[in-house]
């Protein structure tokens, strides 16, 4: 069965003139498979990505997360959806400023309700995974850029999410981090099995998918398979 | 949520931390709301109690008439004339004016020498009934007061003030049956009077005072039927502002004064003095009020503001921390403690700063190891103001937390 299964979905922006965003998108991503969304700004695919990750909601379709129909929702239930089944990653990475590596980590698990020590003792575990032990009592401002990101997946991984939604994740980088960040992706998702999306719109980072979706105009334009990772000879490298 | 966890309470130390400066000006204001609250309230009744303590003693609505020389013609008198009231003017008073309640003749003999061996002390002396104890209590530190015996059989005895006493018997102790010479005659002292006098003194400062029976002072003066004050009160439930017109005319007409001269028949009305005092205060309690909790609401205000623009600069963490999970009431929980945890945390400082500035003064108010008067603001003022404070803390939450609230996730990624 889908893992993600949505149907037909609409989505309009009403800021004045109406913007006719998403125009019917019907997509299927199964559990483990590591997808990644294409497109040019302004085709749609943050949008679905907000979909994807509740974050926004849709007029029109339906959205089926695990089993789980995603649709008016009220603002606890999809903030708890959110915390327990989505991982997010970000093209800024998203860390509070003000908190080290290792709270930034930790507060998925603050909204949970788990307790401090158990928390604390999580995140560590998942900052040694990613190589951050250093670090955990760093803040933001005082690590690289890849490090951020890599922080970054650590807070969406804690909560063991169903799905990981990566936003131009390597947006920030340069080019060898963003190597070292899709690489760590494509680990995820090939040793743990983690379902993974990726929004970009750099084909050579779209290229570590196994699956490309292009979206243009609000609307799927093709699905291409890219088992063996050569959609555009193989090079991460523009 | 739990609101009264570690882990909320140091999400809120950090966000307040973290721009110290400002958290620091903006419970400044706060902080001075309640300062100056408390202090002024403190110091106003504080005030007040040394006012009072000036009538310490003195029953709240007494009146007190003295005769002087009459400023008015009257009845074929010319003006200009002495004259002095009589006994007869207590029955007078008894009979026509039922509404008074006691009604006590005194006279007095003014800078007379006491002397005990070697000491001496000069005074007044005051010839005065046991009644007169309800117009100014005594503060009787040994022995007792005059009572109806010692009127009775015109008995050669005194009650000495505070000075009279630390004169004659520096020794100490206690001096009732001990003998002192007044004014030429031995009397036996049978109490001290402890009080200090101040504001309103009749005769003199008690302090400086002889007391002997009125019937032995009528009889070693020669005063025959003459009175020199005539102190009455009014029993409960009457003003005796509503009383003194009618005495005023029975007492002129029995003397052929002139009842519209106020020269002539000077009358102290104490209730019309506290009722100024208390009028005084009520005013200035208003103002400290008004400053106080003007200044108060400013300060709130201030906090309101504040976390308004608190909560724009952290549009981005609250969309964070709703795109990880954060419910709408757990942002508007975590901005409204900001909130109280501020005013309060401010307001406290100001309450226990104001309540060392209060002690302080209570210290130098204090003579004798006694305190002159209440400086110190009560201890339920206070819980209440700390009560007052969390209200206006959430107040001030309200319009920035209900701001918080709307921002959505996706405004998190908006804002790069």
């Amino acid at each position: 069965m889908a893992l993600i299964e949505l149907k037909d979905i609409n989505k309009t922006y009403n800021n004045g003139q109406p913007l006719h965003v998403l125009k019917g998108i019907d997509l299927q991503i199964d559990k483990g498979e590591f997808v990644s969304i294409m497109g040019a700004s302004g085709s749609g695919k943050s949008t679905l990505l907000n979909i994807l990750g509740i974050l926004d909601n849709y007029d029109t379709g339906t959205y089926t997360l695990n089993g789980t129909l995603i649709k008016d929702l009220s603002e606890k239930q999809a903030a708890d959806y959110r915390n327990r089944m989505i991982g997010f990653i970000f093209q800024s990475f998203n860390l509070i400023s003000f908190k080290t590596a290792v709270e930034n980590v930790e507060l998925p698990l603050y909204y949970q309700g788990v307790s401090r020590k158990k928390r604390h003792d999580m995140a560590m575990e998942y900052l040694d995974k990613l190589g951050l032990t250093q670090w955990a009592s760093h803040f933001p401002n005082e690590m690289s850029g890849g490090q951020k990101q890599r922080v970054a997946i650590a807070r969406a991984l804690i909560t063991h999410p169903q799905i990981i939604l990566a936003d131009e994740p390597t947006g920030a980088l340069d080019s060898k981090t963003s190597v070292e960040v899709m690489d760590l992706l494509t680990r995820l998702n090939k040793e743990e099995g983690m379902t993974i999306i990726v929004v970009t719109h750099e084909s050579g980072v779209a290229n570590q998918a196994d699956k490309i979706i292009h979206i243009k105009d609000g609307v799927i334009g093709k699905i291409e398979e890219n088992e063996k990772h050569d959609a555009w000879g193989g090079s991460l490298i523009k | 949520m739990r609101l009264f966890d570690t882990d909320t309470f140091r999400e809120i130390l950090d966000s307040i931390t973290r721009n110290r400066s400002r958290s620091l000006l903006t419970g400044f204001g706060v902080f001075w709301g309640v300062f100056m609250l408390m202090l002024l309230t403190g110091g106003s009744q504080g005030l007040k109690g040394l006012l009072n303590k000036n009538f310490e003693g003195f029953a709240q609505n007494t009146c007190i008439i003295a005769t002087s020389q009459t400023s008015k013609p009257y009845k074929g008198f010319s003006k200009g004339r002495y004259w002095e009231m009589e006994y007869a003017d207590v029955d007078r008073l008894r009979s026509l004016v039922p509404e008074l309640e006691t009604i006590s003749p005194t006279v007095a003999l003014w800078g007379r020498s006491f002397t005990r061996d070697e000491y001496t002390h000069s005074g007044t002396i005051r010839g005065s009934r046991p009644d007169y104890a309800n117009i100014e209590t005594p503060k009787m530190m040994y022995g007792r007061y005059l009572n109806d015996a010692d009127i009775a059989q015109e008995r050669k005895v005194c009650v000495i003030g505070k000075k009279v006493y630390a004169s004659l018997f520096p020794e100490g102790g206690d001096p009732c049956g001990k003998r002192i010479v007044v004014d030429g005659s031995y009397y036996s002292v049978i109490g001290v009077d402890w009080r200090e006098g101040g504001g309103i003194n009749v005769n003199g400062s008690p302090a400086d005072l002889v007391t002997i029976p009125i019937s032995q002072a009528r009889k070693a003066y020669n005063l025959g039927n003459t009175i020199h004050l005539l102190c009455f009160t009014a029993k409960p439930g009457f003003t005796m502002s509503d009383l003194t017109p009618r005495v005023r005319q029975i007492v002129s007409r029995a003397h052929y004064v002139d009842p519209t001269d106020e020269q002539a028949m000077f009358l102290l009305n104490t209730q019309l003095m506290f009722g100024i005092i208390d009028n005084l205060f009520k005013g200035i309690n208003f103002l400290v009020w008004l400053i106080g909790l003007g200044t108060l609401l400013a300060g709130v205000i201030g906090v309101s503001n504040i976390m308004m623009v608190s909560v724009r600069e952290r549009t981005t963490e609250i969309g964070i921390r709703r795109a990880i999970g954060a419910t709408p009431n757990q942002i508007l929980g975590q901005i409204m403690s900001e909130s109280i945890v501020l005013t309060l945390a401010a307001g406290l400082m100001g309450i226990v700063f104001s309540v060392l500035i209060l002690s302080g003064v209570e210290l130098g108010m204090t003579e004798d190891g006694m305190l002159k008067a209440p400086f110190q603001v009560p201890f339920w003022t206070a819980i209440a103001a700390a009560a007052m404070l969390t209200v206006l803390g959430v107040v001030a939450g309200l319009m920035p937390a209900s701001r918080a609230m709307a921002i959505k996730p996706v405004d998190a990624m908006r804002d790069e």
